[in-house]
């Protein structure tokens, strides 16, 4: 049973405190001057962005029932790029100067078009992006495309984009991709000193806040938690699936006495695994690391990469049980999850799976996770 | 000129009968199972009421779910086109007409002379509004028309999750094992259909001033609930006719319309 | 009630567009037979490529094969059913899952060719919607691993082509081309694929004229016609036999018709569109229109799925010309072959639904038309993409538009009798009786 202690609380606080006042963040930080980038996928090249000294934004959900997006999209689509549209369409994103989206999966794409078509912002950029990410040719045009970005920025802003300019992005972002997997790191300890809750607080945060302050942040987090003991983990368990902000459904499963040890999600660790390895030719650098990535699933083709990525992580972080959870009608996942889950059981890891809507259904997914969690206890004992 | 316009609806059919622009009289009985039976009795039912002969009646003009089956009318139009003409008497300013029935919910967007310019009307999921009112009345053991009355007392705002009324029922007992007030159970249940309907009206557009009828606009605390869900303020018509009459008037009032040279 | 006010009559090109689909499911039973190749791949897939392996390789797209199990409900229910317990989701597309379930039940949708479903040697994909490098992903595994290439084409809107963009596809077609020589241990013949691309070429030319000349009142073809004759497009395009019978069969014979007067549905006084793919199992639907004398005249959908299209000089949509150029060698045929499936009106709104608005628009005013059909596709959502933004833009551009909901394949989720009375609703809207009862 994870219990933190009292002289600990707190150390994940600013982290949380980002994610629940992203708007009041950015604002603020908007005062001293700067330009505020929303975007709409991980796949986002955030370097260049930090390169000219915009702030970029993951635009999310607020995780409220809404109909303002009833005319835009056709409810087939999943909850999460409908509650996205909603945030714009209710205006609490008023202060972006630009948004963007670097191509991935059609759903969000729908919201970044809606978007685009329904809130008068200053600056929009649509950033084609190969999806077949495994072929040799990938690197080379996402490179071309993103020299077509860096102008586009370049123009809007009025001002170059130096080579120092993108090797402060690099450095910038990769400081933050470090830090967050020593964070990792630690959570495959006997004891993890971070919860799953407390992981996602900081990823998420991450994606909204300035980078220069979360690395700061994240450097005394990392000195507290080589000390700190939260005691035993219970069941060790790994969370999959499409994107993932509901922390609501993580607290309800570490309260029943098990914790994420780790997890497959573009909030998660599919945002941060990967440094960009610099080189002369920095963009191709840049390019190399959004191709070479742990992918979405809808850039994972024709082979299923996830899978030995996911039994690997699971091996590394002793993983006992997984729960798969994705937005409803989120076409990509559902696409992989068949063959995750038979991958899983195969190397005996328990699965669960469960689909989000934009508010989850607290009380019957938790007789759900106590069901998974019993039966896992269970084979325990034999 | 006199005429009738016959709403055959999945509960009740309902009769208007017409003469120079003004009612007569109405009627209503429950829709059985041979719907071209209960409208013949609706019809003379009404006919009764007035005192006036089958052969006196010049066009019958029919609407509804069973309007097929009504063999003996003269026409059939939609619920969308009957709606349209009745609520544009009644209210000529209305631009959104929302309908609730027994099965159906319906929004329609007008311009300023009537003509409809688009429709919603609800899909599977959404379906039976009416219905499910009354099944939750009966499982809450409270009179149908007390449902109302009753959630204006509510004192909490209870989430359903819930996206259809199949789940919405099951969520609905084990609210009743939380021992949860009926009061606010009831406004769950207005809150849960209001959410429905709201979203599809959001999908057509809603443009003021907004009508609600169907026989489900007689309970005051769904339309508290739609009200609250909409935002707009919702006329509900009493005179000439009470809510549920409406495509049964328009029926009439296109039958007449007929008469006077479409 | 009724009153004809045009001529009609059967379309004599009919028989033969029946005759050719056919061949095309036989052959592709048939191949190994007759010691041929079989590929399985998707309509949008460049057919014209593997065509350079020989004159003895036969394909089957799965589009077309998952409606044509939609078409017998047993069957499309059976594979449904089937997938569903492999743990598949029901709202994925419903061709793929139709065509899934016809590999795990083992059963075509032609048992007269072939009662097990005929496993193809490798699969061959292009990519633009996120289902489709997937949906052979899939296949493969449940065939027990086949091998598949897939080609990437998302990379933006056609006014917006680069060069660097339409390199990284003919890169991939080259690394292709590599690989169906591996895999295949056979030699690659670019005269054959010079060929292809030529018919390809012709294909989609003639098939957008011949949909250009339903701008005539009254048209000349309804769409539910229009299906018959364009689903050889999404089989093999860049084969001879298509691009001969869109040129030499039934254009010529559509072009007579305008000249004669002769109308595919013969009390026509109410011109529509449709969006997306229809709900197979109920075609029915289009015969209740023609009920108000109301002739679909196809969409944006059946004019540019294969169709392709360009500006006229008299300002109006036309038929992509053929482009006179001399194809010498392989990088000069795929990126021809490239550049012109880049400008797929059907491409275009991947990107952004103002784009699909605009042509839509665009063909309510020049065909003529009273009011647009949305279906709004459970089963496709490739298609369905932007669906709810076209919407408001045709309305703000004055065209009635009525959306209804369904699936293309998979029939559970369409309701005959609602849609129905919708389109009741909908005709009285726009002013219109019904002739025939």
């Amino acid at each position: 049973m994870v219990t933190v202690q009292m002289e600990e609380k707190g150390i994940f606080d600013q982290f949380k405190d980002w994610y629940t006042n992203r708007h009041e963040y950015a604002k603020a930080w908007k005062e001293k001057g700067g330009k505020v980038m929303g975007y709409f996928c991980t796949y986002v090249p955030e370097e260049i962005l930090y390169a000219a000294n915009i702030l970029p934004v993951r635009i999310l959900g607020s995780h409220e029932p809404q109909d303002v997006t009833e005319p835009h999209i056709f409810a087939m689509f999943c909850p999460f790029c409908r509650d996205c549209l909603a945030q714009g369409l209710k205006g609490r994103y008023d202060y972006l100067d630009g948004i963007m989206i670097a191509q991935s999966c059609l759903h969000i794409r729908q919201t970044y078009t809606s978007w685009d078509l329904h809130i008068p912002t200053d600056y929009s950029y649509y950033l084609p992006h190969p999806m077949h990410v495994q072929s040799p040719q990938a690197t080379p045009y996402l490179r071309e495309e993103l020299i077509q970005f860096k102008k586009s920025v370049e123009d809007w802003i009025d001002k170059p984009i130096t080579n120092y300019d993108l090797k402060r992005g690099i450095e910038i972002m990769n400081a933050n991709r470090r830090l967050m997997n020593q964070v990792y790191e630690l959570r495959k300890k006997r004891n993890p000193p971070v919860t799953g809750l407390e992981a996602m607080y900081m990823v998420v945060s991450s994606q909204m806040t300035d980078k220069h302050e979360h690395n700061r942040e994240l450097e005394s987090l990392l000195q507290k938690l080589s000390t700190r003991d939260i005691g035993d983990p219970g069941e060790r368990l790994m969370i999959i699936g499409s994107e993932d902000d509901d922390t609501e459904f993580l607290a309800m499963v570490e309260d029943l006495g098990a914790t994420f040890v780790t997890d497959d999600h573009c909030t998660g660790t599919r945002y941060f695994q990967e440094e960009v390895n610099p080189s002369e030719d920095l963009l191709n650098a840049i390019a190399e690391r959004y191709v070479k990535r742990v992918p979405c699933p809808s850039k994972d083709w024709p082979k299923r990469t996830r899978l030995d990525h996911i039994i690997r992580m699971s091996k590394e972080y002793d993983v006992q049980g997984a729960i798969l959870i994705q937005q409803k009608f989120c076409d990509p996942h559902e696409l992989d999850t068949p063959a995750i889950k038979e991958e899983l059981e195969k190397n005996g890891i328990a699965t669960l799976f469960l689909e989000f809507d934009v508010t989850v259904p607290i009380g019957q997914f938790k007789t759900r996770v106590e069901a998974f969690l019993e039966i896992m206890r269970e084979e325990d004992l034999f | 000129m006199t005429t009738i316009g016959i709403d055959l609806g999945a509960k009740n059919t309902k009769v208007v009968i017409l003469r120079d622009g003004e009612i007569l009289t109405t009627a209503s009985v429950l829709s059985g199972f041979d719907q071209k039976a209960s409208a013949d009795e609706a019809v003379n039912n009404a006919l009764r009421n007035v005192g006036i002969a089958r052969d006196e009646i010049k066009y019958i003009t029919a609407t509804g779910a069973g309007m097929d089956a009504i063999t003996f009318a003269n026409d059939t139009v939609t619920e969308i086109s009957a709606n349209a003409r009745g609520i544009t008497a009644v209210f000529p300013s209305v631009r959104t007409v929302i309908d609730v029935g027994a099965e159906e919910g319906r929004v329609i967007r007008l311009n300023e002379n009537g003509k409809v310019v688009d429709f919603g009307i609800n899909e599977k999921c959404a379906a039976g509004a009416g219905a499910f009112t009354e099944a939750m009345a009966r499982a809450l053991e409270v009179d149908l028309e007390k449902m109302g009355e009753m959630s204006l007392k509510s004192t909490k705002a209870v989430p359903m999750n819930a996206q259809c009324t199949i789940f919405a029922e099951s969520e609905v007992v084990s609210l009743i094992h939380q021992k949860t007030p009926k009061e606010d159970i009831i406004r769950a249940v207005h809150d849960a259909i209001a959410d429905r309907i709201t979203s599809m009206a959001r999908r057509v557009g809603i443009e003021k001033e907004v009508a609600l009828v169907g026989g489900v606009a007689n309970n005051i605390g769904f339309v508290d609930s739609m009200t609250r869900n909409l935002g707009y303020d919702l006329l509900v018509p009493k005179d000439p006719v009470v809510p549920e009459f409406i495509p049964a008037y328009g029926a009439a009032l296109l039958a007449q319309d007929e008469l006077n040279g479409g | 009630m009724s009153t004809t006010k045009y001529p009609s009559e059967r379309l004599k090109s009919w028989g033969k567009a029946k005759t050719l689909r056919e061949n095309y499911y036989r052959d592709f039973a048939e191949a190994h037979d007759k010691g041929g190749i079989r590929w399985a791949g998707g309509a949008w897939s460049f057919d014209a490529i593997p065509a350079g392996l020989g004159e003895d390789v036969w394909c089957l797209t799965g589009e077309p094969y998952g409606a044509t199990v939609a078409f017998n409900k047993e069957l499309a229910l059976e594979c449904q059913e089937a997938i569903e317990t492999k743990g598949f989701a029901r709202d994925l597309c419903s061709y793929m899952r139709n065509y899934w379930g016809s590999i795990i039940l083992n059963k075509y949708a032609w048992p007269q060719y072939s009662e097990e479903f005929p496993k193809p040697d490798f699969m061959w994909q292009d990519h633009i919607c996120c289902s489709h490098a997937k949906w052979y992903q899939v296949a493969s595994d449940l065939e027990g691993g086949i091998p598949t290439f897939s080609i990437d084409v998302s990379v933006g809107p056609y006014e917006e082509l680069t060069e660097s963009r339409l390199n990284y596809i003919v890169g991939q077609m080259h690394d292709g081309i590599k690989w169906l020589e591996k895999t295949t241990s056979r030699d690659y013949n670019d005269e054959l694929l010079i060929k292809a691309v030529q018919n390809e070429f012709r294909t989609c030319h003639y098939w957008a004229a011949i949909c250009e000349l339903n701008k005539t009142i009254p048209a000349p073809l309804d769409e539910k016609s229009m299906y018959a004759l364009y689903v050889l497009g999404t089989l093999r395009k860049s084969s001879q036999w298509t691009a001969d019978y869109y040129e030499k069969e039934l254009y010529p014979e559509i072009k007579d018709r305008v000249k004669r007067g002769i109308a595919a549905v013969e009390n026509e006084q109410c011109r529509i569109m449709t969006d997306t793919q229809p709900p197979w199992a109920f075609l029915k639907v289009f015969r209740y229109l023609e009920k108000y004398g109301c002739v679909s005249i196809g969409s944006l959908y059946t004019f540019s799925l294969i169709g392709l299209w360009e500006d006229k000089e008299d300002g109006t949509w036309g038929p992509r010309s053929i482009p006179e150029i001399e194809i010498t060698n392989r990088d000069e045929a795929l990126r021809a072959l490239a550049e012109w499936n880049l400008s797929k009106p059907e491409w275009q709104h991947f990107y952004h639904p103002k784009l699909k608005s605009e042509m839509m628009i665009r063909i309510a005013r020049e065909w003529k038309l009273d009011g647009v059909l949305l279906h709004f596709n459970r089963g496709c959502e490739g298609l369905s993409l932007g669906i709810a933004e076209n919407r408001l833009a045709i309305q703000k551009a004055g065209f009635p538009v009525m959306p209804f909901e369904g699936n293309m394949g998979d029939e559970r989720e369409f309701d005959l009798t609602r849609t129905m009375a919708r389109i009741d609703a909908f005709m009285e809207s726009l002013g219109m009786k019904k002739l025939v009862d």
